[in-house]
């Protein structure tokens, strides 16, 4: 493999159009309905996600507003306790991880410099039931019977005996779908990841970004089964009368807090280690200079990775388990704080060494630092049995799981969109509207947050619809509730600068940036093969390093989807994979997987219909379709032993 | 955009490749991986349900069966070399081999299924009797959809070898069986735990 040098660009029209015509595929709907290009499919993750975002947002407020003075009526008991849920459940199923999965799914490979994720069939199938999932439990909600026992939903009060009805039914199928495309994409990511990297991209080159995205796959995979155990034990025991929580029975109830929350608190750190990503993505760009600390962020992200299977009982010091084994789980929860602080000060250290441009992508980075230290604060303090015990239930965890979340997960992702919108869509996003979307924001998030701090060492509860005069808690809440406001009008602000940006924001470029990473050598927004030729990578930043000409390979197929495979711990070169092509069948796969899983909410009978609906469709999903590659059409008896690959 | 300076062509490189060189070995990994966790689960359930009764099974209930348990394991774990022989076949890319082999993979995983559809009547419980027949019947049902979903793919990949042979498809094969062998070994320490747990533990 000889090095040729060219004076001119490579890009030859023919080879342009050629690529596109066989990337792109289909206009119209059905086109919308088979795309597998992992940009469409990443952008309606987060576009669905955000759509969830503003209803469980609307739901947050309308529950302000009901809190905000003593025996108010906007919401009555009931709704509240189906508001309350469904907004719990919508931002952690429904909004944070599968957002973060849409902005993995759309960069990892653009970060690793490939033309597709692997399986984009599988990938494709997972959004569609993502997207199932999310209609089904709002349609219940629509109807009043969303769930009404919380986002954890706690047995026996979500059992059958203590919630009748279809509500928590509803939910549990709802989890089983979120998982399910969780644990596709999670698998998906891994993959592309490791096999699919830019020649040179060597394990020690690989954008922290992408390690956060893969850290938070593997939680996924270990994670999520957990959850998807749980509620398939929850629907068992409302549907066909098992009794795994029925203490009656041999059942436990501490048995659905262990499962649920071995799950519960690792789903914290999968939302929270891509947000770290995100930082550590775009910190470069406003500093200008690379990322303080490469091995010791990447550490401190695998490092919270394991941590986050050890902290699970935290959630459960009020329950009555041995005190040794509270005392392991104390001693683990403050530990976590140590790679999370790593990763702070390697930021601060980046800001504090490089020369800061304050937009606002920096402003929501900084602003995210400030709240994730509270919120990180508070916890290592509930962290403590006996302060946990005092505090349990009450606003003070509201206060401080709110500060971790939107600092851990909100405002980086609005610092990633700021800074990636330019390259999904091919125009800026307007920064004066962008600083007011940030200031509101800061400024809402401490106003609505900061007195819940108070309120719970007061001894306000959790989940109550309203609160006597004589309990004094009225006046901090009127300020949590104007600060639900100011956010609101924070997000209405984000919204226009959205929609204006869309058809009038100023033309980005391919590099508006002037950024490290590989997403920025391709055009804005990039094309449906993101790059014509395999770009080749020489270290951690390689636009900042390769100066005007990028090195490239050359050679994948025209006529077909191929990319290529390298090898999993130097990124060497080492196959061609070829791409099925755009298809329906994933979304008529997903058709059934809803049929299957919905159905079984009214009868058993949904799991034989499901099951062989499901079976006939992918029976046409994978069924082979005529092939391009004139290498792999004849095929003799016997492959001469020369020939066969080692 | 930057100019581009070529390096290589990469146009030589195999387009068929086994294990972990394989995109699709990677997928099946994961798989793996999420199947067999959650069986873990299932298996750290019915030991922490054991806790909680002083009789296991709780009085009254029957001790599972043994006989039938323990032929269809004995099938199963006999089909171990055959899923290892059909392996290296596809890898050799002998098209005929293959296809015996999967068509006796094939038949093995109907017989298969069909012993763990009897499997049940030898637990000697119901899933709504107790929290014991619970998490028995759902490891037992578990373990079953894994049977089904192989023997579905193993008669898929066996439709296409004999309509649609290619070679890019001798690495799903490779694949199929070690999803197989996957199915057996996952069940080893679950039978002991089912059909000797109420005995031993």
């Amino acid at each position: 493999m000889s090095a040729t040098l060219r004076a001119e660009p490579i890009l030859e029209p023919a080879l342009d159009v050629e690529l596109d015509r066989v990337w792109r595929g289909r206009s119209g709907f059905i086109g919308w309905l088979c795309s597998t290009d992992h940009k469409s499919i990443a952008k309606r993750y987060i576009a669905t996600a955000l759509v969830f975002f503003l209803l469980a947002g609307l739901e947050a407020a309308t529950m302000r507003a009901q809190l905000s003075r003593p025996e108010n009526g906007v919401l009555g008991p009931d709704t509240y306790n189906q508001f309350f849920t469904m907004h719990g459940t919508t931002m952690m199923f429904l909004f944070a991880v599968p957002v973060m999965i849409g902005v993995g799914l759309y960069l990892t490979p653009l970060l690793v410099g490939t033309r597709n994720v692997a399986f984009p069939r599988a990938n494709a199938m997972g959004y569609w039931v993502y997207l199932i999932g999310g209609i089904l439990i709002y349609s219940g909600f629509f109807v009043n019977s969303g769930p009404d026992a919380g986002w954890f939903a706690y047995v026996p009060l979500s059992g059958p005996e203590f919630s009748p009805g279809k509500r928590v039914d509803i939910w549990a199928q709802m989890i089983t779908f979120t998982e399910i495309a969780a644990l596709i994409a999670a698998v998906v990511i891994i993959t592309t990841a490791f096999k699919m990297r830019a020649p040179g991209m060597s394990l020690n080159r690989i954008p922290v970004m992408v390690w956060s995205s893969v850290v938070m796959s593997f939680m996924i995979i270990f994670a999520m089964p957990a959850v998807a155990t749980a509620s398939l034990f929850l629907a068992m025991d409302r549907l066909i009368s098992t009794h795994f929580f029925n203490p009656a029975e041999g059942g436990d109830a501490l048995l659905w807090q262990h499962l649920f929350w071995f799950f519960g608190h690792p789903e914290v750190y999968i939302m929270f280690l891509p947000g770290t990503g995100i930082i550590s993505a775009l910190l470069p760009s406003f500093t200008r200079r690379k990322v303080f600390g490469y091995p010791a962020l990447v550490l401190s992200i695998i490092a919270t990775g394991f941590i986050a299977f050890a902290l699970w009982v935290h959630h459960m010091f009020a329950t009555p388990l041995p005190q040794l084994g509270q005392s392991f789980f104390t001693a683990a929860s403050a530990l976590v704080a140590i790679p999370n602080g790593v990763q702070i000060f390697c930021w601060i250290a980046t800001i504090w060494t490089g020369r800061p441009i304050f937009r606002t992508p920096l402003l929501f980075t900084i602003g995210s630092i400030i709240i994730f230290v509270i919120g990180g604060m508070t916890g290592v303090m509930i962290a403590s049995i006996p302060f946990d015990l005092q505090v349990h239930d009450t606003y003070f965890i509201v206060a401080h799981f709110h500060y971790v979340i939107l600092g851990g997960v909100v405002f980086p992702l609005f610092a990633g969109i700021y800074y990636w919108f330019p390259k999904v869509t091919g125009r800026m996003l307007s920064e004066t509207a962008g600083k007011w979307n940030f200031w509101l924001m800061f400024i809402g998030v401490h106003t609505t947050f900061f007195p819940m701090h108070q309120l719970g060492m007061e001894g306000m509860p959790r989940r109550v619809y309203t609160y006597l005069e004589g309990t004094g808690w009225g006046d901090l809440n009127a300020v949590a509730s104007l600060g639900a406001l100011i956010i609101f009008s924070s997000v209405v602000v984000f919204l226009g600068n959205v929609v204006w940006s869309l058809r009038h924001g100023a033309i980005a470029g391919s590099n508006p940036w002037d950024s490290e990473g590989l997403e920025w050598a391709t055009t804005s927004p990039p094309p449906s093969y993101n790059f014509a030729n395999v770009p080749v990578v020489g270290g951690r930043a390689p636009l900042w390093e390769s100066g005007d000409e990028l090195p490239v390979m050359t050679g994948l197929a025209r006529d077909r989807q191929q990319v290529l495979v390298t090898t999993a711990l130097d990124a060497e070169p080492d196959s061609r994979h070829d791409h099925p092509g755009h298809t329906i069948w994933p979304f008529i796969v997903a058709v059934t997987i809803g049929i299957f899983f919905i159905t079984l909410i009214f009868t058993p009978w949904g799991m034989p219909i499901g099951t062989v609906l499901g079976f006939a469709a992918y029976a046409r999903y994978i069924w082979p379709k005529k092939n391009h590659d004139p290498s792999i059409v004849e095929l003799p008896r016997s492959v001469p032993q020369s020939e066969v690959p080692r | 955009m930057r100019r581009e300076r070529i390096v290589a062509d990469v146009s030589r490189l195999p387009n068929v490749v086994y294990g972990s060189r394989n995109l699709v070995s990677w997928g099946t990994t994961g798989f793996m991986i999420i199947e067999g966790f959650s069986l873990a689960l299932c298996a750290v359930t019915y030991v922490y349900l054991r806790k909680n009764t002083i009789e296991w099974p709780p009085h009254g209930t029957q001790l599972p069966q043994l006989l039938m348990p323990t032929i269809a394991l004995a099938v199963m774990v006999l089909s171990l070399p055959l899923a290892w022989w059909t392996k290296r076949r596809s890898e050799r890319m002998e098209l005929g081999a293959t296809r015996i082999g999967l068509v006796l993979s094939s038949i093995v995983a109907v017989v298969v299924f069909g012993l763990r559809l009897g499997e049940f009547a030898s637990l000697h419980t119901l899933w709504n009797s107790s929290a014991y027949g619970s998490i028995a019947w759902t490891i037992l049902g578990f373990h079953a959809t894994l049977i089904l979903i192989d023997m579905y793919d193993t008669i898929g990949i066996t439709l296409i070898m004999f309509l649609h042979p290619e070679s890019k498809w001798f690495p799903e094969v490779a694949d199929n069986a070690i999803y197989w062998m996957f199915t057996v070994l996952s069940w080893v320490p679950l039978y002991f735990l089912v059909y000797f747990g109420p005995r031993w533990i």
